[in-house]
């Protein structure tokens, strides 16, 4: 009897497995197919647009940019300079000093002559308080407010005092070390400014108190773009401006180049194309100031507080019957400074990890419940499947795997065979990502270092793939055991700094 | 004929090697090997592809590194040099010069007329017709022309780019159809071809424009529309009072505002009975930018039946018309409304309007909250 259970047990798995990794296999298929379409209507549009013309036009939407800095003083006031010479008429540039213990704040108010001022502070969402405001008595950095607040344990907390303060309808979320492309704000708000089909629809009777029909926007209100970010750990950067790109040394950030290029160009791409964004990274994203307050801003508590936003963003636009979009553009807009051992890496996706699982858990409502359309009968779904279940299935299969060979019920010939199956197509999948890149971004100077990258691809499934397995089940793992997190430090080395030596 | 399958032991026939060890696999293993297959030559095919579009890339490098000095030469010597000499009257240009066996090739053309469009931007008055005499001498325009009646959307794109880019005109018919197109990047480049290059009306698209001005084609189109040279600025009202489309009449409400066309202010005040309150809000916002005064007492009548987004533009105009008769009327707002926006922009309107005493005494009558709101709104640091 006891057999026959596991006979059972056995089939099942192997078949579940089997359809769920085919599925899988054609989800990147079909992705790899939206991203091109995708990545091809781009081009198209680009070649036609002279962004350097439209860049001071006084039509163009105000965008507050958001960049919280905890313990920054070694990058700081390089970085906020590069913010402060952006290619856009209208912005402002605020910086949140998160409680630094260091000398982030008194840097700033030396090289920027900043001021307190008083402002008026008008909490819409939550935040730790909120201790003073700066502006600049310079007229050249009219556009820099500084907050400088209680320390809120999180990224999330700081960017809620700076929409707090944001002047603009719309946000620009990034990190203070990370570096962007001059023309990033007219890029990234293109998306919202022309996504077709406007109609205005006038809905019920007469206003009893005004006597106006009122009108609602019957058209797709775009709600949060992104772009594509990537490591720049090897990359010259001088004065704030990266010079020369090239892929990183160092096999860690190496990797996550790679994975960053797959999941942007590829992923992310494909995703817009149909409307079905999970996430936009926390790294670089441009939203709409009201629906994001509508939604509650930033999640303090959240692991995973960008995925977190915009999951509620759009559930608030499902929830009150308003058409939205997500969108994606596919130029590198924003380098960033990747993990740089194995160490901090690991501290990185096992946050991840535990936020996916929070996520996951806090919105179970949204999962596979027709109510929310596409974020509840896709985005959610293959989250769940795809993401979230992914490292749980492949560690069974792989116990499962030792199993069947310690007692001899495989064929090592067919296992092989399916084993390299999985393993070329991953590649192939991989390499397709690194072309759909080369089409729109040439920031590679040489073809060697594009193939060099491309060789990571054969190495990932190996080497890199196991430890983002064994780092996600470890975060589902604390979230479960309620493990306390610590948050550490990236121990940056800073853009353009001297090596320490 | 030799045999060129082998015979199996048995002598029974012919056999495929290996076909009986495929035949034996399970199809899963089978479609698996396909697979294999398929992904290695995917992955060969698609590293080849790489390297093939960056060489191309180069290519195209090596191309314009070429050609460019040669096209740079020739110019200086033909065009800048015979201006510079100061020659009585125009200066006979060779056009011949230019027609050697380099510009024969497709591509070095195609560098030749982005190369003129550039001098061309970049120069005006007689230098800059000289590149647009040019230009057509070549024949380069029935090249730009043939693109523009191509199939393809971007050709046509990149065709009408070329003309416009050289001035060269496009007759009505051939471009007022686009303007109406429902692809939006040929529509919104018609829309800006037909801007610059019509010599009459060069506004007729916004009667027959029924698909919408997207706010990004505004923007593009509010560039092109004031950085053209000698247009003809109609009065916008005309669209404000009777079009159909929402939103040409949102942007003729931003050119009213750009050309400060006061005169269009009555047509303007007529959208405040308009029933979609974005555009109202829109029209609020013009009257304040116009600084027109006689509609602030009708402004301030209609506030307290408005949706929150025309009351806040409501008393951003009072404030930027500025004439101290609606002190008051903030002073209330301000005081009184529950909105933090509301309270922020009536301070900010009031400290505007108001003389400093009773700015001073709305100070001293206002609890903590407001009194931060005021000092925000004083500060000369803090615009928004």
């Amino acid at each position: 009897m006891e057999t026959s259970i596991w006979d059972y047990f056995s089939s099942f798995f192997e078949r579940g497995v089997f359809i769920y990794g085919m599925t899988m296999l054609l989800a990147y298929a079909l992705l790899a197919i939206l991203s091109y379409i995708a990545i091809n209507r781009f081009r198209k549009k680009e070649q036609y647009t002279d962004y350097s013309q439209l860049t001071s036009s006084t039509l163009a939407p105000g965008i507050s940019v958001i960049a919280p800095a905890f313990n920054e003083a070694v990058t700081i006031i390089q970085n906020v300079r590069s913010l402060l010479t952006l290619n856009y008429s209208r912005y402002e540039v605020i910086i949140v000093n998160d409680g630094s213990t260091d000398e982030t704040l008194q840097k700033l108010i030396d090289e920027f002559d900043l001021v307190h001022v008083d402002f008026a502070y008008n909490e819409k969402i939550k935040s730790k308080p909120v201790r003073r405001i700066f502006k600049s008595s310079n007229t050249a950095y009219e556009k820099l407010v500084v907050i400088d607040k209680e320390n809120g344990k999180s990224k999330a907390d700081a960017s809620n005092a700076g929409i707090n303060v944001a002047s603009f309808n719309y946000f620009l979320c990034t990190d203070v070390d990370c570096i962007i492309e001059k023309d990033t704000l007219i890029k990234m708000i293109q998306p919202f400014m022309s996504e077709e089909g406007r109609k205005i629809k006038e809905v019920g009777e007469p206003c009893p108190e005004c006597g106006y029909v009122h009108v609602i926007e019957d058209n797709k209100r775009v709600i949060a773009t992104g772009a594509t970010l990537r490591i720049a750990n090897s990359s010259d950067i001088e004065d704030g401006v990266l010079v020369r790109m090239r892929p990183p040394k160092h096999w860690i950030p190496r990797f996550q180049e790679m994975e960053y290029i797959r999941s942007y160009v590829l992923g992310k791409m494909g995703w817009s194309m149909i409307n079905c964004v999970p996430n936009v990274s926390g790294g670089l994203g441009l939203f709409d100031k009201e629906i994001a307050i509508k939604a509650g801003g930033y999640d303090p508590l959240s692991f995973g507080e960008d995925m977190d936003l915009v999951t509620r963003m759009c559930a608030y636009m499902r929830d009150n019957k308003q058409k939205y979009a997500v969108r994606y553009i596919p130029s590198t807009q924003c380098w960033t400074e990747g993990p740089p051992n194995l160490k901090v890496f690991g501290r990185q996706r096992t946050r991840w990890g535990r936020g996916l699982i929070q996520i996951i858990t806090i919105h179970k409502k949204i999962l596979f419940n027709p109510r929310y359309g596409r974020l509840g009968l896709v985005v959610f779904p293959y989250n769940f499947l795809f993401e979230f279940l992914a490292p749980i299935i492949e560690f069974c299969g792989i116990l499962y795997y030792i199993y069947i060979l310690i007692t001899g019920q495989i064929n090592v010939q067919n296992a092989l065979v399916l084993l390299l199956f999985v393993y070329l197509y991953s590649v192939m999948i991989t390499t397709i990502s690194l072309f759909w890149d080369q089409l729109v971004n040439r920031n590679y100077k040489t073809w060697a270092e594009v193939f060099g990258l491309s060789l990571m691809a054969f190495l990932e499934p190996i080497i890199y793939h196991p430890l983002i397995v064994f780092f996600a089940l470890r975060g589902y793992y604390y979230f479960i055991t309620g493990q306390k997190h610590v948050w550490g430090n990236m121990q940056r080395q800073g853009f353009g700094q001297a090596p320490k030596k | 004929m030799p045999d060129i399958l082998p015979v199996n032991e048995t002598g029974e026939g012919f056999t495929i090697p290996y076909f009986d060890q495929w035949m034996a696999m399970p199809v899963i293993i089978r479609v698996a090997v396909v697979f294999i297959g398929i992904s290695t030559i995917f992955i060969l095919y698609i590293q080849f592809r790489i390297w093939f579009t960056r060489y191309k890339g180069y290519l195209l490098n090596k191309r314009v590194e070429k050609v460019v000095p040669v096209i740079d030469a020739l110019i200086a010597e033909e065009i800048f040099m015979k201006s510079e000499t100061g020659q009585k009257g125009a200066p006979h240009i060779n056009f011949d010069a230019f027609r050697i066996p380099l510009f024969a090739n497709h591509k070095n053309k195609q560098i030749l007329i982005d190369r003129l469009i550039n001098y061309r931007r970049s120069f005006s008055g007689s230098i800059g017709n000289h590149f647009k005499q040019l230009y057509l001498e070549l024949g380069l325009d029935k090249l730009s022309t043939k693109k523009m009646n191509r199939r393809s959307w971007n050709m046509k794109v990149r065709g009408i780019r070329e003309l416009t880019g050289m001035d060269v005109s496009i007759s009505d018919v051939n471009i007022l159809p686009l303007t109406n197109s429902k692809r939006h990047e040929l529509r919104t480049e018609a829309r800006n071809a037909y801007i610059k290059l019509s010599k009459n009306e060069p506004f007729k698209f916004f009667d027959i424009s029924s698909e919408p001005l997207l706010d990004w084609d505004q923007i593009e189109l509010f560039k092109t529309i004031t950085t053209t040279e000698n247009i003809a600025i109609p009065n916008f009202a005309r669209w404000v009072t009777y079009s159909n489309n929402k939103s040409i009449i949102s942007f003729c409400l931003k050119l009213i505002v750009h050309y400060n066309q006061q005169d269009a202010a009555p047509a303007v005040i007529k959208l405040l009975e308009t029933k979609d309150h974005i555009l109202r809000a829109e029209a609020i916002n013009c009257l304040g930018k116009l600084k027109y005064e006689p509609a602030e007492a009708q402004l301030r009548h209609i506030y307290s039946n408005q949706p929150l987004n025309c009351q806040l533009e409501i008393l951003k105009a009072i404030g930027r018309m500025s004439t101290g008769e609606s002190a008051q009327f903030l002073r209330q707002e301000f005081m009184y409304s529950t909105d933090f926006d509301i309270r922020k922009n009536a301070a900010m309107s009031f400290v505007r309007n108001a003389s400093p005493e009773y700015i001073d005494e709305l100070m001293e009558a206002s609890n903590d909250e407001n009194k931060l709101i005021l000092k925000h709104s004083m500060n000369p640091l803090i615009k928004y």
